[in-house]
C-alpha cells in the first residue's frame, strides 16, 4: 500500500503551494479549531489542578499526630470559629473506632463532654472533677506500660513540656501505612539564634529532610534543605527561614556561615522562603521566622528520643480519613493501649483551620464549620470530589464547544477540497493522461487534506500553548497542558483531514480523464 | 501489412456514447494497423470521430466493441490501473491547449510522468536530471524554472513535448498540437516531430483538421462520420527542417 508514499506527499504539497491564499486560510481555520480545543482543555484541567492544589494547600491532605491527648479540655468550641482540632475529632464517632469496643467509662466521658459544651462553669467543673482526668499526662499516678511512656522521665529533663508518647520509630512505622505520601518528624522549641553579635529569638523546628516536600510553595532563596546523610549523622546543619536570615545576616548570604544555638555551632546550608504571594514571610510566623535542623540532631544534642508531633501527607485527599484511622490503630497497637483506654496521642487534619483561614467563601466556611462536628472528615472530601467532578464537567463542556470549532475547521477543509476538485479538474485530467491511476489522484487529495489539517493542527498546538500561557500569565488563570492533550489535538486534526478529505478525493478520483481534459 | 508486426492494430472498433437517450455513434467500425516508426496524420472534420479514435489509441477510453492490440496485446479490456500504466510507459500526449499545470515550473511539469512511474521508482534528484535532459532536448534548458504563463505558446508546447517524451514512450499522440500556434512555431513543432520519428523511431500519430499540417505526416488517414474514408502514404510530404532553413535564409536575405 503506497497510498502515502513520499512522492504523493510531495505532489500534494506542491499542489497546495500553488494556491497559497486558499491553503493558508484553510490552515487558519484548522489552527483556530485545534488551538481552541487545546486552550479549553488547558483551562479545564488547569482549573482541576488549581482546585486540587487549593485543597492540598489548605492542608486537606495533611494529617498531624501530636503527642498527648487534650480532648477533655476542649469540648465546647463549636460556636467559636477558631476550633481546637482535636475537639471536633473526638466528639463524633470516628469511623476507625469500633463502637462495640468502647467501654462505659469512655462513653460517659463523651456524654459529659457533650453536655458541658459551651458552659464555662461546667467546663471548670469537669476540669476539677477527678473522675474526668482522662488524660494520662494529667494523672501522675497513672501507669503506662508502653515503651514510649517509660521514656518520660528522660524527656522531662529536656523540659520540652509536652507528652512523651511519640518516637521516631512511630514515625518510621507510619511511613509504612498504605496511602501515606510523606512523613516528617517534628520537635519544636523556642531558641536564641546567635551569629556574631546578632541575636534573634525564634522558633526551632527539628524535622525530617522531607519537610520541603510537605510544605507547599516553599522555595530556597539560596542553598538547600539538609540532606539524608546529614540527618543520618545528626550533623549540626541549619536551614534558616527568610525572616531569620534577614534579621541575623541582613542582606548577606548566610549559606556557609555558622550560627549558634544552645552554645552549639551550626552551619547554615540554606535559606527558605515562599513562592506564594498570599502569605508573605513575617516576623512571628511559624514557617519563615524559624530555623530548621534535623530532628536527629535535636535528639543527639538534647539526649531525647521523643517527638512533639509527626506530620503526614496523604497521597490522595480522598484517603485522609482512612489513613487517620490506620495511623490511630497502628499507634494504639504500638503504644499497647488497651481497648478501654483513650489514645495517648491526637490525630488531626488541618482542614478545619484551613476552612476558617480562607480559600473558601466565608459563608460557606461558616456553614460548614458551624453546623456539624467532624464535617471535615467527610464533607470536605466530598466537597473536594464534587468540585473535581464539577471541573471535569466544565472541561468536557469547554472541550465540546471547542470541538465544534474543530468540526467547522473540518468542514472548511472539505469545502476547500471540493472547490479545489472542481477548479483543478483539468489538472486531474492531465495527471491521468500522463499515467496517474485513480487511486493516485485520490491519495493526492487525501494527502492534501491531511497536510492542511496537520499543518493547521501543529500551528494550532503552538497557538494553543501560547494562548494558555497568555491566559495564565496575564489573566492568572490556571492552565495545564499535558502531552496527551497535544497528541490528542494533532491526532484529531489528522483524523478530521482524512474524514473530510475522503469525499472530495473520491470525487476527484472518479472523474473521467477525457472529460476532465476537455474541462475549461 | 501484417498484424503480427504492427505496433497498433485496430480491429472493427466501434464507440457509442449514450447521450440523453439517443446513442451517438462516434466510431462505426474502424480497422487499421500502424507500424512502429510511422508518422501518421489523422484528418477529418469535427465530429468525424478522430478525437474519439485518439482517446482509444491513447488508452484514455475503451472501445464499445472491437479489439485494440497494442504491441500485440489486447488493451480493450484492461483495468483502469493497467491503462494508466500503459499511458505512463508507452504513450506520450501533446494537446492543443498544451495542458501544462499552471503555477508550476516547466521542470516540474516535465517531471510529472515520473511521479506516476510506479514500476520503477526514481529518486527526486534523478527525476530532476531526466526532466532537465528532456527540456534541453527541446531547447528550453534555460526556461526550466519558468511557469507556463511566462512562456510563449511555442515554448509551452515544447515543454509539453518534453513531458510526453520523458518516459521514452513508443507512441506520441498529438491532438491538434498546432491549433493554438502561429505558422512559424507550428513548423518548429512539426520539425521536432519529424526529427523524433527519424532520429528516435518514435511512432507519431497527429490529429489535425488542417490539411497543410497533415502534409508533414508520412501517411494520412481521413475520418468521416466515424469511419476511415481514406488511408494512404503521403506523396507530397513537407519537410519542416527545410522550410525552417528557407525561412531563416529568407529573413537573412531581407536584412
Amino acid at each position: 500500500m503506497n497510498m502515502f508514499n513520499r512522492s504523493t506527499l510531495a505532489i500534494a504539497i506542491r499542489a497546495l503551494r500553488r494556491n497559497r491564499l486558499q491553503t493558508s486560510l484553510t490552515i487558519v481555520g484548522m489552527t483556530i479549531g485545534v488551538a481552541a480545543v487545546l486552550a479549553m482543555i488547558a483551562i479545564g484541567t488547569g482549573a482541576e489542578a488549581a482546585i486540587e492544589d487549593q485543597i492540598r494547600a489548605a492542608g486537606m491532605n495533611l494529617i498531624v499526630v501530636t503527642a498527648g491527648n487534650y480532648k477533655v479540655k476542649a469540648t465546647d468550641d463549636f460556636g467559636g470559629g477558631a476550633v481546637e482540632p482535636s475537639a471536633a475529632l473526638r466528639s463524633t464517632d470516628p469511623p476507625y473506632l469500633n463502637r462495640g469496643d468502647r467501654d462505659d467509662r469512655r462513653e460517659r466521658h463523651f456524654i459529659f463532654s457533650a453536655i458541658s459544651a459551651g458552659s464555662a462553669v461546667r467546663r471548670l467543673t469537669s476540669f476539677l472533677s477527678p473522675t474526668l482526668h482522662a488524660h494520662p499526662e494529667d494523672d501522675p499516678m497513672e501507669k503506662h506500660d508502653h515503651p514510649t511512656a517509660r521514656q518520660r522521665l528522660g524527656d522531662s529533663e529536656a523540659g520540652l513540656g509536652s507528652a512523651a508518647t511519640l518516637t521516631s520509630t512511630d514515625a518510621e512505622a507510619i511511613r509504612g501505612v498504605r496511602g501515606v505520601q510523606y512523613v516528617a518528624e517534628g520537635l519544636h522549641q523556642n531558641v536564641h539564634v546567635k551569629a556574631g553579635d546578632r541575636r534573634w529569638f525564634t522558633r526551632l523546628h527539628g524535622t525530617d529532610m522531607r519537610l520541603p516536600l510537605i510544605r507547599r510553595a516553599w522555595t530556597f532563596r539560596s542553598g538547600r534543605f539538609f540532606s539524608a546523610g546529614e540527618q543520618l549523622k545528626a550533623e549540626q546543619v541549619m536551614v534558616l527561614g527568610s525572616v531569620v536570615a534577614q534579621r541575623v545576616f541582613g542582606d548577606e548570604n548566610p549559606v556557609g556561615r555558622d550560627v549558634a544555638i544552645w552554645n552549639q555551632s551550626f552551619r547554615v546550608v540554606g535559606v527558605v522562603t515562599t513562592t506564594s504571594w498570599m502569605v508573605a514571610p513575617a516576623p512571628g510566623d511559624d514557617q519563615f521566622d524559624a530555623v530548621y535542623i534535623p530532628f536527629s540532631t535535636v535528639h543527639r544534642l538534647l539526649n531525647l528520643a521523643k517527638l512533639n508531633d509527626i506530620t503526614i501527607t496523604a497521597a490522595s485527599t480522598g484517603e485522609v480519613s482512612r489513613i487517620m484511622g490506620d495511623v490511630t490503630k497502628l499507634l494504639r497497637v504500638r503504644h499497647q493501649i488497651g481497648d478501654d483506654k483513650p489514645d495517648d496521642f491526637t490525630v488531626t487534619t488541618q482542614a478545619r483551620q484551613a476552612l476558617a483561614k480562607g480559600g473558601m467563601r466565608p459563608d460557606v466556611a461558616r456553614a460548614v464549620v458551624g453546623n456539624v462536628a467532624g464535617l471535615e472528615k467527610v464533607t470536605l472530601e466530598q466537597l473536594g470530589k464534587t468540585l473535581d467532578r464539577a471541573t471535569r464537567t466544565m472541561t468536557a463542556l469547554l472541550a465540546g464547544i471547542a470541538a465544534v470549532s474543530l468540526l467547522v475547521g473540518g468542514i472548511g477543509i472539505m469545502n476547500i477540497m471540493l472547490l479545489s476538485v472542481t477548479e483543478r479538474t483539468r489538472e486531474i485530467g492531465i495527471r491521468r493522461a500522463v499515467g496517474a491511476r485513480a487511486r493516485d489522484v485520490r491519495a493526492q487529495f487525501v494527502a492534501e487534506a491531511v497536510a492542511l489539517s496537520v499543518t493547521g493542527g501543529v500551528a494550532g498546538v503552538l497557538a494553543g500553548l501560547v494562548a494558555a500561557e497568555g491566559l495564565s500569565r496575564y489573566l492568572h488563570w490556571s492552565t495545564t497542558i499535558s502531552p496527551s492533550a497535544v497528541f490528542l489535538a494533532v491526532g484529531v486534526a489528522a483524523a478530521v483531514g482524512i474524514f473530510f478529505g475522503w469525499y472530495p478525493a473520491k470525487q476527484a478520483a472518479g472523474l473521467d480523464p477525457i472529460q476532465s481534459l476537455r474541462y475549461e | 501489412m501484417t498484424t503480427a508486426t504492427a505496433l497498433i492494430a485496430v480491429r472493427d472498433v466501434t464507440k457509442t456514447y449514450a447521450m440523453e437517450g439517443a446513442p451517438v455513434h462516434a466510431l462505426r467500425g474502424v480497422t487499421l494497423d500502424i507500424h512502429a516508426g510511422e508518422f501518421v496524420a489523422v484528418v477529418g472534420p469535427s465530429g468525424s470521430g478522430k478525437s474519439t479514435f485518439m482517446h482509444i489509441l491513447g488508452c484514455l477510453d475503451r472501445p464499445t466493441a472491437g479489439r485494440y492490440l497494442l504491441d500485440g496485446r489486447d488493451v480493450s479490456a484492461l483495468s483502469d490501473d493497467e491503462l494508466s500504466a500503459i499511458r505512463n510507459r508507452r504513450i506520450g500526449f501533446v494537446f492543443q491547449g498544451f495542458n501544462l499545470l499552471a503555477r508550476t515550473s516547466a521542470l516540474e511539469n516535465v517531471e510529472l510522468p515520473l511521479l506516476y512511474a510506479h514500476d520503477h521508482r526514481v529518486s527526486p534528484a534523478a527525476r530532476r536530471q531526466r526532466a532537465m535532459k528532456a527540456l534541453t532536448a527541446v531547447g528550453l534548458e534555460n526556461r526550466a524554472e519558468h511557469h507556463p504563463n511566462q512562456l510563449s505558446g511555442g515554448q509551452q508546447q515544447r515543454v509539453a513535448i518534453a513531458r510526453a517524451l520523458l518516459n521514452d514512450p513508443a507512441i506520441l499522440l498529438a491532438d491538434e498540437p498546432t491549433g493554438n500556434l502561429d505558422s512559424r512555431t507550428s513548423i518548429e513543432v512539426m520539425d521536432i516531430f519529424q526529427r523524433l520519428k527519424e532520429e528516435r523511431g518514435i511512432t507519431i500519430i497527429l490529429i489535425t483538421h488542417e490539411p497543410q499540417v497533415a502534409e508533414y505526416g508520412s501517411r494520412i488517414i481521413r475520418f468521416k462520420d466515424g469511419r476511415v474514408v481514406a488511408d494512404q502514404p503521403n506523396a507530397s510530404r513537407r519537410a519542416a527542417a527545410e522550410e525552417l532553413a528557407a525561412v531563416a535564409l529568407g529573413s537573412a536575405e531581407e536584412t
